[in-house]
């Protein structure tokens, strides 16, 4: 038996590097100073054993070789591939995606189109105030979290970084840091929150822009009530933020799936914005997969562009909505998709995942997923963190490298996606 | 009845992400939680079934009670179930409206599907040995 600290957990955007894994025969037999979710993906059982394909509407096992063949050929057959996924993959898989999507002029969008994209559009619009998350935990008095549910979605962002962590800079950090939490429902993290505002849906551009207005001393045009905000709250909610010595605001899928998108983030990046004119305020997106933020970055110095990136011009073009990846599916557009690190089947509006079905979809996964049934073909591949190894971004842009604990046969995302670029050149003569 | 459909992560549902053909995550992401004057209003209780119906679809769900919502508002853990009867449309922005779609909601006695059942009635095949 031994035990192998310092691991880190490849769930979701908080990256947590101080798991501790006991490991015994080759298996993990126990995974510590983790979250329930953390501890179940150390914990995964049920690989796919071997490349599937399905013939004649029935699957049957195929070997790596006949795998590879199959997918090189789908994608160089396309006229319209669309490459989808990346953000539960390290780096050097998504460098080699990047390639790949400019050999075969197709179009590359990570999970970020369907979680913070509209946070990128509106960081593209008016900036971006951030830290890192160890500025936050060390001189933070004031937290936000804006339609956002760290008890559910991000488990120890709470522990590590915000209400239960320690400060360097703070004296009794637990009883100095305020919390305010704003959502439309009361969700376990409002529960602990010293001041919860409750929004009514969709009003969350209002009450932003209100604070704007109270921050700026123009306190006088907000009414009595907005959307759901007492005026009241809304200047105590506004005094907190302006008195802090540092303040952090997170902010979740609340400001981004709800209607005006990408246009409430740019008024929270606004807001803070404004209380920097008073005292020291930072804004950071609670990024969901463990690397979608890498995703954004590698995309970003291969290509230009963060996501959805369409090369059928033979140089990168970027214009979420047309073509992040729901908008192509939806139009019917691409001809074949390479699913990589992620579930659409699962997450994708239902006419989106009919169309996978009725295209040559291949799936690189170390699990079924739901994209398997509408599949037509399934490479497993190594966890990355578990039997496979690379660099991943944490929520704040730090970069981690993740190493792997266990031996396997499973090759990695990089290596599997290397031997079929490779294979591709050969087939183009280049 | 018409609601705001909202959707996203919990602990439950990330928990089963690695086995989501199984029944712990269809039980989940099949659940719709409600106010319990809404379920009320609508004469269910929790365990009692819904189905959910916008433009696009519909799909049974279970009903579950949520204190914490605002009348007016479902609640479905990210899943199959609650994109059965999403719209595609994303405004020209990539996002679908995920958290703010507006759904009708009624009691049923019809049968909740399974995850992998969802998947089959669009025509998928799941792989049988995991
Ligand atoms: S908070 Fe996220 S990264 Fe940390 S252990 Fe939990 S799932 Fe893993």
């Amino acid at each position: 038996m031994q035990k192998i600290e310092d691991m880190v957990c490849t769930f979701c955007g908080c990256l947590c590097d101080d798991v501790t894994l006991t490991v015994e025969n080759n298996m993990i037999i126990a995974a510590d100073n983790c979250c329930t979710v953390g501890n179940a993906k150390f914990m995964g059982k049920n690989r796919l054993k071997t490349p599937i394909r399905k013939k004649d509407g029935a699957w049957e096992k195929v070997s790596y070789e006949e795998a590879i063949d199959y997918t090189v050929e789908t994608l160089l057959n396309a006229d319209r591939p669309l490459m989808f996924g990346w953000s539960g993959t390290h780096g050097e898989a998504q460098c080699i995606g990047i390639h790949m999507n400019e050999l075969i002029g197709g179009v590359i969008d990570s999970t970020t189109s369907v979680c913070h994209g509209p946070s990128i559009l509106a960081i593209q619009e008016v900036g971006h105030p951030g830290c890192t998350l160890g500025q936050v935990k060390n001189r933070a008095d004031l937290i936000i979290y804006w339609g956002s549910n760290p008890v559910e979605g991000h488990p120890r962002h709470m522990s590590r970084y915000t209400v239960y962590a320690d400060g360097y800079f703070l004296e009794n950090a637990f009883k100095e840091r305020k919390v305010i939490v704003v959502d439309v429902r009361e969700t376990e993290s409002a529960k602990i929150a010293d001041e919860f505002v409750r929004v009514k849906p969709g009003g969350d551009y209002a009450v932003l822009s209100a604070l704007r207005a109270i921050v700026r001393g123009k306190g006088d045009v907000v009414p009595e009530s907005v959307a759901g905000v007492s005026r009241e709250q809304l200047f105590r909610v506004a005094d907190l933020c302006t008195s802090c010595k540092f303040g952090a605001l997170f902010f979740g899928l609340g400001l981004t799936m709800v209607k005006g998108k990408y246009k409430n983030v740019s008024n929270a990046i606004e807001l803070v914005d404004e209380l920097n004119r008073h005292t020291k305020f930072t804004l950071t997106p609670m990024r969901g997969h463990w690397n979608v933020y890498g995703s954004n970055e590698v995309f970003t110095w291969m290509t230009g562009y963060p996501y959805a990136v369409d090369f059928c011009r033979g140089v990168a073009f970027y214009n979420p909505g047309e073509t992040s990846a729901i908008d192509i599916l939806a139009r019917k557009e691409c001809d074949a998709c390479l699913v990589v690190a992620s579930d659409p089947g699962a997450h994708f509006p239902r006419a989106c995942v009919e169309h996978l079905k009725d295209i040559p979809t291949i799936v690189i996964d170390p699990f079924q997923s739901l994209t398997t049934p509408v599949a037509d073909l399934q490479i497993p591949v190594g966890v990355t963190g578990i039997d496979a190894e690379g660099a991943a971004y944490r929520m704040d842009g730090i970069p981690l490298k993740v190493n792997k604990v266990l031996h396997s046969d499973y090759p990695g995302d990089a290596e599997i996606l290397s031997r079929i670029y490779e294979r591709m050149m050969e087939v183009k003569g280049q | 009845m018409k609601f705001i459909m909202n959707t996203g992560r919990t602990v439950r549902q990330g928990k089963h992400i690695e086995s989501k053909l199984g029944k712990a995550y269809g039980d989940e992401t099949g659940t719709c939680y409600m106010h319990p004057m809404d379920m009320l209003a609508l004469g269910v209780e929790a365990n009692e079934k819904v189905k959910a119906f916008t433009e696009v679809g519909e799909v049974v769900l279970m009903a579950a009670t949520d204190e914490g919502l605002p009348e007016g508002m479902i609640f479905i853990p990210y899943g199959r179930h609650c994109n059965a009867i999403l719209s595609p449309t994303t405004h020209s922005t990539g996002m679908p409206d995920y958290k703010d779609t507006v759904v009708e909601i009624v009691p049923t006695d019809e049968r909740r599907k399974s995850a992998a059942e969802l998947m089959e009635e669009m025509g998928g095949v799941p792989y049988a040995e995991n």
